[in-house]
C-alpha cells in the first residue's frame, strides 16, 4: 500500500516537472530577450518623451523631442546628407557587386581563389578600413599627395573639400561593402534553374537578352533582398565616419548616426537624441516595406 | 554490443546542472589570481596626450615609492568626455580619478558627479596654486557668470589643477632670428621671408578641423584681438568687431600662409609641420613642444624656441590645463584623494618640473633645473595672460557651433566675420532652448 501510494506520487510529481519543464526552459532565454531587448527597447522609447539637463531627466515633455527634431537644421541636414550617401553607395554597390557576380559565375582557372580575394575588404574591420583611407587621403602625407607629388602636381584635396571628402566616403563604402552584395548576388545566380538559359541558347538569344529577359527578372528577388538589407546597414553606418572625417569638413559627411551620438553623449540631450534615432529606425522601416511590397508589386505583374 | 540510451528528463537536468557546473568551474580556475597589491590602488583615466609624457615616465614611479599602485588607462580624445560621463553618471565605478580637459568640469560640475576634494582635505585658498588654475576646479564659479540653477550655490572644489598646461608659441630661431616674434604680423612677414629663403614650407600651421581643434586654433587670436565670448548673461558677443577682425583674419591671412590642406589638420598634422621642419611658428600645448629638443622626434633639434603668443592689442593664450577629478563612484575614493594630496604637495610639484612637466603651484615654476625649456615660458604666458574658456556645462555643444561655422568660412578662405555672426544666432538659439536666459 505504502509502496503504491509512493509510486503515484512519483508519478505526479513527474507529470509536474513535465509540464513546467518547457517553461523552465524557456525562461532564461526570455529573461535574456527582456533584459536586453524589451526593457531597453521600452525605457528608449520613455526617454524620447522626457527632457534631459546635465545627464538627468527633468520634466515630461510628450512628443516635443520628435516635433522638434523637424525645425532643426543640423539634424534635417544630417539627414539629407545620410539619404545621399545610403542612395548612392548603396547603388553603386549593388551594380558592381551584380557585375563581379556575373563575372565569376564563369568556371575558369583560379575562379575561386578570385572570389576569396573579392570577399576580403568585407571582413576587415571598418575602423582599420577608416584609418587606411585616412592615409590614402590624408592632404599632407597621404597617399595620393605621394603619387600626385611623384607626377609633378600639388597636394590633392579630399578631406578638406566637402565634395571630395563626401567622394571619399562613398568610395571607402563601396570598397568595403560591394563584396556583401556580390556574395548574396552570386549565391543567388549559383542557384537559378539552368533549364530557361539551356533553351535560349538554343533558341540562338544573345547575351543582352538572356541577361534582360533571364537573369535580371530572376534575380529581382535576390537583388531586393541584398538592397534593402545594404540600406538598413548602411543608414546605421558610423565608425568609418567617426574615423574618417568625424563628420566635417563642415558638415558635409556628418551622417545622422554621428549628428545623434553627439547629441546623446557629447551634448547629453539623451531625449532629444532618442526621438532621433526613433525616427530613423521607423524612417528605415518604413524604407524597407516599400521596397518588399514594390518588390512583391512587380513579381505580381 | 551497442548500449543504446534514451535521453530523459532527468539526463537532460543532469547534464545541464553538470554543464553549467564544469563551465563555473573552468571559468573560476581560468581567471588570473588577483595580483598581490604592491599598495594603495588608484584607477587614473587620461586622454592621450605628450602633455602626460613627464608624469606617466617619472612621476608615476616616484608615486609607487611613495605607496600607491597607479593603474593608467588611456584613451583617445575624441571619446574620453562621452566615455567617463557615462561612467560617473551610472555610478558603474572604472575609475578613481579622472584627467579631465578642464571645459570639461562643468558638465560634471552641474552633474553632480565628483567628490568634494576641499572637504577631502585639499586646500583649494592655498596662495601657491596658479590662481586662474585652481579657480577652474570649482563648481560653480567663484567669478563670472554662473548658468542657472547654481547662482546661489556654494562653490565647491571638485577638481585640483594636475598638469598647467596652456598656448604658447613654438618657433624657428632661424627663421624669427631677434627672437620670439612680438605681433601676428611679425609672424607672417618674417615666416615669408623664411618661406623665400627654403627655411621653411609656411610661415604658420594650425588645426583646422571642425569643432574642437579649429575653435582652439583661433581662441588665442580671438582673445589677443581683444575678443569676449560671453556677456555675464550669457549672450554670445564674440561677434564684435574684434571678434570678426580675428576670424577674417584667422580664414584669410593664416590660411595664405599655411598649408593648403589645413582644413583638415588636427594636432598630429600640426605637430608633424613644426616637429618636421615645414611651419615657421605654431600656436600650441605642451604636448609636441615637449618633444622640441628630441633629435628622435624632430628633425629641426635645436631650431626651435618657445615664446609667449604674439599679441594685437595683448598676448592673450587659451589655459588648457589637465585637471583631476575623483567621481563620487570611485572604488577607491580614499586613497585617490590622497594621491592628489601627494600630488600636489610643493615637493611632489618640484619634482614634476624637474621631469618636464608644467606645475600647477607657482613656487614649482622656479626650481633650479626643470625638466623642459617651456616650463619658464610658460609662467611667462602665465603672467602675459592666459585665459581658460567660458564656464558652462554646454561649451561642447557651444564649441562644435562655432567650430562648424568657422571651418566653413576656412574652407572657403574668406567670411570670418558673416561665420561669427552665424555662430552666434546658433548659439543664442540653442542656449535659449537650454534655458540660459
Amino acid at each position: 500500500m505504502r509502496g503504491a501510494t509512493q509510486a503515484r506520487k512519483y508519478r505526479l510529481q513527474g507529470a509536474g516537472l513535465d509540464l513546467a519543464l518547457p517553461y523552465l526552459m524557456l525562461a532564461p532565454g526570455l529573461m535574456i530577450v527582456l533584459g536586453v531587448l524589451v526593457y531597453p527597447l521600452w525605457d528608449g522609447l520613455r526617454a524620447t518623451t522626457r527632457a534631459y539637463r546635465y545627464g538627468s531627466p527633468i520634466s515630461d515633455v510628450g512628443l516635443q523631442n520628435y516635433v522638434r527634431l523637424w525645425s532643426d537644421a543640423q539634424f534635417l541636414n544630417s539627414l539629407w546628407v545620410t539619404v545621399k550617401f545610403v542612395a548612392l553607395s548603396v547603388s553603386i554597390e549593388a551594380v558592381l557587386g551584380f557585375a563581379l557576380a556575373l563575372f565569376c559565375l564563369r568556371e575558369f582557372q583560379g575562379i575561386r581563389l578570385l572570389r576569396t580575394v573579392l570577399i576580403i575588404p568585407m571582413v576587415v574591420t571598418p575602423v582599420v578600413v577608416a584609418i587606411v583611407f585616412r592615409l590614402i587621403y590624408a592632404s599632407d602625407a597621404g597617399m595620393l599627395t605621394a603619387l600626385s607629388e611623384a607626377m609633378g602636381g600639388g597636394a590633392v584635396q579630399i578631406l578638406g573639400n566637402p565634395v571630395n571628402a563626401f567622394i571619399g566616403l562613398v568610395v571607402l563604402d563601396v570598397w568595403e561593402w560591394t563584396p556583401l552584395m556580390f556574395l548574396i548576388l552570386l549565391a543567388g545566380l549559383q542557384s537559378l534553374p539552368h533549364e530557361p538559359f539551356e533553351a535560349a541558347r538554343v533558341d540562338g538569344a544573345g547575351a543582352w537578352r538572356v541577361f534582360a529577359d533571364l537573369t535580371f527578372p530572376m534575380m529581382r528577388p535576390v537583388l531586393a533582398v541584398a538592397i534593402v538589407l545594404r540600406t538598413i546597414d548602411a543608414f546605421g553606418t558610423f565608425d568609418q565616419v567617426f574615423v574618417l572625417t568625424r563628420g566635417g569638413p563642415g558638415e558635409a559627411t556628418r551622417l545622422v548616426s554621428i549628428y545623434g551620438y553627439d547629441t546623446a553623449f557629447k551634448f547629453q540631450q539623451t531625449g532629444y537624441a532618442a526621438a532621433l534615432f526613433v525616427t530613423i529606425g521607423l524612417v528605415v522601416l518604413a524604407l524597407a516595406f516599400s521596397a518588399i511590397r514594390l518588390l512583391r508589386r512587380v513579381d505580381a505583374s | 554490443m551497442m548500449h543504446s540510451s534514451r535521453l530523459t528528463r532527468r539526463s537532460v537536468i543532469k547534464g545541464g546542472l553538470g554543464l553549467a557546473l564544469a563551465t563555473t568551474a573552468l571559468t573560476t580556475l581560468g581567471l588570473p589570481m588577483p595580483a598581490r597589491a604592491a599598495g594603495k590602488k588608484v584607477i587614473i583615466g587620461a586622454f592621450a596626450d605628450g602633455g602626460l609624457t613627464p608624469f606617466k615616465q617619472k612621476i608615476i614611479p616616484q608615486a609607487k615609492e611613495a605607496g600607491f599602485d597607479i593603474e593608467f588607462l588611456e584613451d583617445e580624445y575624441g571619446v574620453t568626455l562621452e566615455k567617463w560621463f557615462a561612467d560617473a553618471q551610472s555610478g558603474a565605478g572604472q575609475y578613481d580619478l579622472y584627467l579631465l580637459d578642464d571645459p570639461w568640469v562643468p558638465q560634471f560640475g552641474a552633474a553632480n558627479v565628483l567628490e568634494d576634494l576641499g572637504a577631502g582635505g585639499i586646500d583649494g585658498s592655498d596662495k601657491d596654486w596658479i590662481g586662474s588654475m585652481i579657480d577652474m576646479g570649482y563648481w560653480p564659479p567663484q567669478k563670472g557668470p554662473r548658468v542657472k540653477g547654481f547662482e546661489s550655490a556654494k562653490p565647491t572644489l571638485i577638481c585640483v589643477p594636475f598638469v598647467g598646461d596652456l598656448q604658447t608659441l613654438t618657433y624657428r630661431n632661424d627663421v624669427f632670428t631677434g627672437g620670439a616674434p612680438k605681433t601676428w604680423d611679425e609672424v607672417i612677414a618674417k615666416g615669408k621671408e623664411g618661406v623665400a629663403a627654403g627655411k621653411i614650407k609656411y610661415p604658420v600651421v594650425f588645426r583646422g578641423v571642425s569643432g574642437n581643434p579649429i575653435v582652439t586654433s583661433w581662441y588665442p587670436i580671438f582673445l589677443s584681438f581683444g575678443g569676449s565670448f560671453f556677456d555675464d548673461k550669457w549672450n554670445p558677443i564674440f561677434n564684435s568687431a574684434e571678434g570678426k577682425a580675428s576670424a577674417d583674419f584667422f580664414v584669410g591671412t593664416m590660411k595664405q600662409n599655411a598649408p593648403s590642406g589645413v582644413v583638415e589638420f588636427d594636432s598630429d598634422q600640426e605637430g608633424a609641420a613644426i616637429l618636421g621642419g615645414d611651419a615657421g611658428a605654431i600656436i600650441q600645448y605642451s604636448g609636441n613642444a615637449l618633444k622640441a629638443d628630441d633629435p628622435a622626434q624632430t628633425k629641426v633639434a635645436g631650431k626651435l624656441d618657445f615664446g609667449v603668443v604674439p599679441k594685437q592689442q595683448s598676448a592673450i593664450a587659451q589655459m588648457g590645463i589637465f585637471i583631476a577629478g575623483v567621481p563620487k563612484s570611485a572604488p577607491n575614493k580614499a586613497n585617490a584623494i590622497e594621491f592628489l594630496r601627494w600630488y600636489v604637495s610643493a615637493e611632489t610639484q618640484a619634482k614634476l618640473a624637474e621631469a618636464g612637466s608644467i606645475p600647477v603651484k607657482r613656487t614649482a615654476f622656479g626650481v633650479a633645473k626643470p625638466g623642459n625649456r617651456l616650463i619658464p615660458v610658460a609662467l611667462q604666458q602665465l603672467d602675459a595672460g592666459a585665459l581658460p574658456r567660458p564656464r558652462t556645462p554646454d561649451w561642447a555643444k557651444v564649441e562644435e557651433l562655432l567650430g562648424i561655422e568657422l571651418n566653413k568660412a576656412l574652407q572657403a578662405g574668406s567670411g570670418g566675420g558673416a561665420a561669427l555672426d552665424n555662430a552666434a544666432k546658433q548659439v543664442k538659439d540653442y542656449l535659449t532652448t537650454a534655458g540660459y536666459y
